[in-house]
C-alpha cells in the first residue's frame, strides 16, 4: 500500500512537469506582460529594460528551466501584476475554492443520491419524472447563466442572499472559512449550487441507472425472496453496490470542480483560486498562471489517489487482491 | 440622523454613536480593478493613480471640473533666470502617521518616482534638475521652458521620506514587493485600515488632513467586481452604494427602479481610426499587394467619410457619444476651435476619392480592434467595416483581448486599426507628442504612433508648443498642428467615450472627465 501511494506520488511529479511545460509553451500566446505592467507614458527604453529584467527576452527553454528549478526549490517567484509572492496569493485563495468544493460536492451527494435512488425504485412516478426533467434542464443551462439568474432572484429580487463575496470570514490558523458564521452561509449557498447542479445530475442519473441495473440482478431477487427489509434491501445491498462506479465518477469530477469553479467564482466575485487565474489571464501574469496550474495538476493526482484508495474501503475483492 | 447623533452624544454613550455613525456613512463601492499596488510611483495607470489620489496628495491637483488648483504646494511661479518651477509648500501638513510635511519629502519622492524602479518617471523627462531652498520651497529647473509642467504632475504623489526609509521602501517595488505595496501613509483624506489585495479594501478618514473636509464618509469600502452583471447585482440588491463603469446596455435597466440614478458623462478619451502610414504595402489584402492605398491622403478622407457616426450613436451607444474632430475632446486646453468640424457621412465622395487615387473598384485590407478595452469596441469595428464595404474599402476585420493587441501594434501588424486615447495631462500637447510626433524613440516622442505617421512640420511645432507661454500663440501652434493632421487625415478621429456610472439616489458624488473617483467628494444622505 505505502508502495503503491509513493508511486503514485512520484509519478505526480511527471504530471506537473509536462502540465507546467504544456502551460509554458502556451504562455507566450496570451500576450505580452509588459504592455500590462507599464502605463501609456512609458518609453519603449524603459519597457524593453522591464522585459530584459524579467528574463522575458531568453529563449523558451531557458525561461522554462528556471521556473520549474525555482519551483523544485521551494520558489514559486513574484507577479508581475501585484509583486507578491506568488505562493502566498495562491495559499491564500485556496480556502474560498476548496470550501466551496466541498460544500458544492456535499450539495450533489446529498441530494442527487438520494434523488437517484428515488427515480430508480419509482421510474414511472410523476415526482421521478418531474426529478429528471428539472435536471435536464439544469444541466443544459450553462454555469453562468445559472448563476446570474440565482443572484437576480434571490440576491436583486429577494434579498434573500447576498449577490458577491465571502461574507463573514473566520480566520482559524490562517484558514480562511465561511463555516463558522451565518454570514459565511449565507454568502455560500448560491455558489455553491450553482457549482453543483451539474455535479447533481450526474450523480442522480448515475445513482439511477446503477441502481436500476443492480436491483434487476440474481442477489437482489434472492434477498427480496429471503425476506430482507425492503430498506436494508435498498440501501444496503442494492446502494453499495452501486457505488464503486458513482465515487470514480464523483471523485474524477471533484477534480473538475475545483478546476472549474473559475465560472462560478467569477460569477460571483468569489476570491478563489480561480478568480486569482482569471485576473492573472487578464494581465498576463505569468508566475501565477503558471504556478496554478500545476498547483491544480497536483490536485488532480491527488483526487484521483484517493479515489483509488476509496475502492480498497468500498469493494472487499480488492482488498484480497492486494493481499494476495 | 444627526439628531440622533447628537442625541446620544448628550447621553455619552460611545457605543451608540459609533454604530449609528457607521450605519449612517458607511460606503461601499466596486469597480472592474483592483488598484494593483498602494505604491504611488510603481505604476502609471487610470486604476492605481485614481484609488491612491484618495490617499496621497501632490502639489496640485485636479478640481471637479479638472482644473488644476493648489494642494500640497499653496502657489508655483516660473524660475528667475532659468527655465523651471518655484513651489511654495504648504505648511502644517501632516502625513497620516502624524511626520510633518516638508520639501525633503518633495525631493525625496522625485529621485523616487523618477528612478528607473518607477513606472511614472516619463513625468519627469523634462526635469534637469530638482532644489530643496528651504523647508517650504522647491525649484523644478526644466530643459527648456515648461508651462506645463505644474499641470502635468497632479499625479506626482508625495511620501514622507522618513516612513520609506524607515520601512525599507526607498524605491518602488521591482521584484518582490515592499512595504509600500501593501501600506500607505499619505497625506490625503483617507487612510488604507485594511487591505486584501483583489478582495476588499477598507479606507478610512484621515483626521489631521489639512483641508475641510467635504465628504461625510466615515468607512469606505472597495470592491473589486469584474463581472459586469454581478457588479450590477450588488449595485441592485443594495450591496454597495456606487459603482464604475456600467455598461451601456444596463443603464435603462438601473434608471427603471427606485432609489437609484445612473451618472453619465463625457470621458476624455477620444476614440480613432489609425493607419499604417509608413508600410510599403498592405498586409491583409487580397487585391492589392504591391502598394499601400493608405499612403495616399485622398484614400484615408474616402475611409473618414465612409462612416456614418449617426447611425454608430443611435444602434451602439443609444444616443450617448459626440463626435470628435480633433485628438482631444472639446473643452481640453490646446482644443483647436478652429478646427472643429468632422467629415461627414457622404460615401458619394468617398467613392469618388477612391476613384481619384486609383482604385475605383475599392480594395481589401486588415483592420484590427480591441475586444475588451473600449466601450462596444468590437461592435463599433463590425458596424464600421460593413460601412466600409459600402464604399468598396473590404475590411478583413480581426480582434482580440488588448494584452494581445498592443504588441500587435508594436509590430506593425495591421493595415488599419483602432485606438481610444486619453491626453494625460489634460492638453492638446499630449496626444500630438505620442500620436502625431515622428516615432523616435531616443527622444521619447511618438511612442503610441503605431502607423509611423511623419509629418515634418508638426515635429517641428511640437516643441514650439511645449515651450510656448503667451497663450494666444500656442493656440495658434496646435490649431496649425490639428489643421495640418485633419489636412492629411492622419487619424479618423470618431467619438468621445461616454463614462457611465451608477449609484444609489442617496449618494451625492462627483464624475471627473478622467475617470477618476475621488471620496472627498462623497456625501451619503
Amino acid at each position: 500500500m505505502v508502495y503503491f501511494i509513493a508511486k503514485r506520488l512520484i509519478q505526480s511529479v511527471f504530471v506537473m512537469l509536462a502540465v507546467a511545460f504544456l502551460a509554458f509553451s502556451l504562455f507566450r500566446f496570451v500576450g505580452d506582460p509588459i504592455t500590462q505592467m507599464t502605463g501609456v507614458e512609458t518609453s519603449v527604453a524603459d519597457q524593453e529594460r522591464l522585459r530584459e529584467d524579467l528574463g522575458l527576452n531568453d529563449p523558451f527553454a531557458l525561461q522554462f528551466m528556471r521556473f520549474t528549478g525555482d519551483m523544485l526549490q521551494g520558489d514559486f517567484g513574484f507577479s508581475y501584476r501585484t509583486r507578491q509572492p506568488v505562493a502566498e496569493m495562491i495559499t491564500k485563495r485556496i480556502p474560498a475554492t476548496l470550501e466551496l468544493g466541498i460544500v458544492a460536492l456535499l450539495i450533489s451527494l446529498l441530494v442527487g443520491i438520494p434523488a437517484g435512488v428515488y427515480t430508480a425504485l419509482r421510474p414511472r412516478g410523476i415526482v421521478s419524472q418531474a426529478i429528471l426533467m428539472a435536471t435536464l434542464v439544469g444541466v443544459s443551462i450553462p454555469t453562468f447563466v445559472i448563476g446570474i439568474m440565482l443572484i437576480f432572484f434571490f440576491g436583486v429580487q429577494l434579498s434573500w442572499l447576498p449577490t458577491f463575496g465571502r461574507g463573514g470570514t473566520v480566520s482559524v490558523g490562517g484558514w480562511e472559512t465561511s463555516f463558522l458564521t451565518i454570514d459565511g452561509w449565507r454568502a455560500l449557498i448560491l455558489p455553491a449550487v450553482t457549482l453543483g447542479v451539474y455535479q447533481l445530475t450526474l450523480t442522480m442519473r448515475l445513482v439511477r441507472a446503477e441502481m436500476m441495473e443492480v436491483m434487476r440482478s440474481d442477489y437482489i431477487r434472492f434477498a427480496t425472496a429471503r425476506g430482507v427489509p425492503m430498506s436494508r434491501l435498498y440501501f444496503k445491498h442494492a446502494l453499495a453496490n452501486t457505488m464503486v462506479p458513482v465515487i470514480t465518477i464523483i471523485g474524477l469530477q471533484f477534480g473538475g470542480v475545483i478546476a472549474f469553479s473559475i465560472v462560478t467564482e467569477s460569477v460571483f466575485q468569489w476570491p478563489g483560486m480561480g478568480l486569482l487565474f482569471l485576473e492573472s489571464i487578464r494581465f498576463v501574469d505569468i508566475p501565477v498562471m503558471g504556478v496554478y496550474l500545476v498547483v491544480i495538476a497536483l490536485f488532480f493526482v491527488l483526487v484521483n489517489l484517493i479515489v483509488d484508495l476509496l475502492y480498497v474501503a468500498i469493494d472487499p475483492r480488492l482488498r484480497i487482491k492486494d493481499v494476495s | 440622523m444627526r439628531r440622533t447623533l447628537g442625541k446620544s452624544l448628550l447621553l455619552g454613550s460611545a457605543i451608540s454613536l459609533s454604530v449609528l455613525t457607521a450605519q449612517a456613512e458607511e460606503f461601499k463601492w466596486a469597480s472592474t480593478t483592483d488598484p494593483q499596488t498602494m505604491d504611488p510611483h510603481a505604476v502609471n495607470s487610470a486604476p492605481v493613480l485614481s484609488f491612491l489620489n484618495n490617499i496621497y496628495e501632490g502639489l496640485v491637483r485636479r478640481g471637479r471640473d479638472m482644473s488644476i488648483e493648489p494642494s500640497l504646494a499653496t502657489s508655483w511661479e516660473p524660475l528667475d533666470g532659468e527655465n523651471g518651477w518655484r513651489f511654495n509648500l504648504r505648511r502644517d501638513v501632516t502625513f497620516q502617521d502624524g511626520a510633518a510635511f516638508t520639501s525633503e519629502d518633495v525631493m525625496f519622492s522625485y529621485q523616487r518616482a523618477s528612478d528607473e524602479a518607477a513606472d511614472v518617471r516619463s513625468w519627469f523627462a523634462p526635469v534637469t534638475d530638482v532644489r530643496v531652498v528651504d523647508e517650504y520651497t522647491i525649484d523644478f529647473v526644466t530643459s527648456a521652458p515648461n508651462p506645463l509642467f505644474p499641470s502635468s504632475i497632479a499625479n506626482f504623489m508625495i511620501l514622507d521620506k522618513d516612513w520609506a526609509m524607515t520601512n525599507d521602501a526607498a524605491l518602488p517595488a521591482r521584484d518582490a514587493e515592499n512595504y509600500a505595496t501593501m501600506n500607505v501613509n499619505g497625506t490625503g483624506p483617507f487612510t488604507v485600515a485594511s487591505r486584501d489585495p483583489g478582495v476588499k479594501t477598507v479606507l478610512t478618514p484621515h483626521d489631521g488632513w489639512w483641508d475641510e473636509a467635504g465628504h461625510n464618509v466615515t468607512e469606505a469600502t472597495f470592491t473589486p467586481i469584474g463581472n459586469a452583471a454581478t457588479g450590477l447585482a450588488a449595485l441592485l440588491s443594495g450591496e454597495i452604494d456606487f459603482i464604475q463603469p456600467i455598461p451601456l446596455q444596463d443603464v435603462a435597466q438601473v434608471e427603471s427602479r427606485d432609489g437609484f440614478k445612473v451618472l453619465e458623462g463625457e470621458e476624455t478619451r477620444v476614440i480613432m481610426f489609425g493607419f499604417g502610414h509608413e508600410h510599403e504595402t498592405l498586409l491583409y489584402s487580397s487585391d492589392v499587394t504591391d502598394a499601400n492605398p493608405f499612403s495616399d491622403p485622398r484614400v484615408r478622407l474616402a475611409a473618414a467619410h465612409a462612416i456614418d457616426l449617426a447611425s454608430i450613436d443611435r444602434v451602439l451607444f443609444r444616443g450617448k457619444i459626440e463626435g470628435a474632430s480633433q485628438l482631444v475632446p472639446a473643452g481640453i486646453s490646446g482644443y483647436s476651435e478652429a478646427n472643429s468640424s468632422r467629415p461627414e457621412y457622404d460615401p458619394e465622395k468617398a467613392k469618388a476619392l477612391l476613384a481619384e487615387a486609383g482604385y475605383p473598384e475599392g480594395f481589401s485590407f486588415g483592420l484590427k480592434c480591441p475586444n475588451d478595452r473600449y466601450i462596444n469596441d468590437e461592435a463599433l469595428c463590425r458596424a464600421a467595416a460593413s460601412m466600409f464595404a459600402a464604399v468598396g474599402l473590404d475590411a478583413e476585420l480581426s480582434t482580440g483581448p488588448v494584452r494581445d493587441y498592443w504588441p500587435q501594434l508594436r509590430e506593425d501588424d495591421f493595415d488599419m486599426y483602432l485606438l481610444g486615447w486619453s491626453p494625460g495631462t489634460f492638453d492638446m500637447e499630449h496626444p500630438i507628442r505620442f500620436l502625431m510626433h515622428s516615432q523616435d524613440n531616443e527622444r521619447k516622442l511618438g511612442s503610441w504612433n503605431f502607423g509611423g505617421y511623419s509629418n515634418a512640420r508638426v515635429d517641428e511645432l511640437l516643441p514650439l508648443i511645449q515651450q510656448e507661454i503667451e497663450p494666444a500663440t500656442r493656440q495658434a501652434l496646435v490649431d496649425e498642428v490639428v489643421a495640418i493632421t485633419q489636412e492629411e487625415v492622419a487619424y479618423i478621429p470618431l467619438y468621445t467615450q461616454p463614462l457611465i456610472w451608477a449609484a444609489k439616489d442617496n449618494v451625492d458624488l462627483t464624475q471627473r472627465a478622467d475617470n477618476f473617483f475621488m471620496l472627498r467628494w462623497v456625501t451619503v444622505n
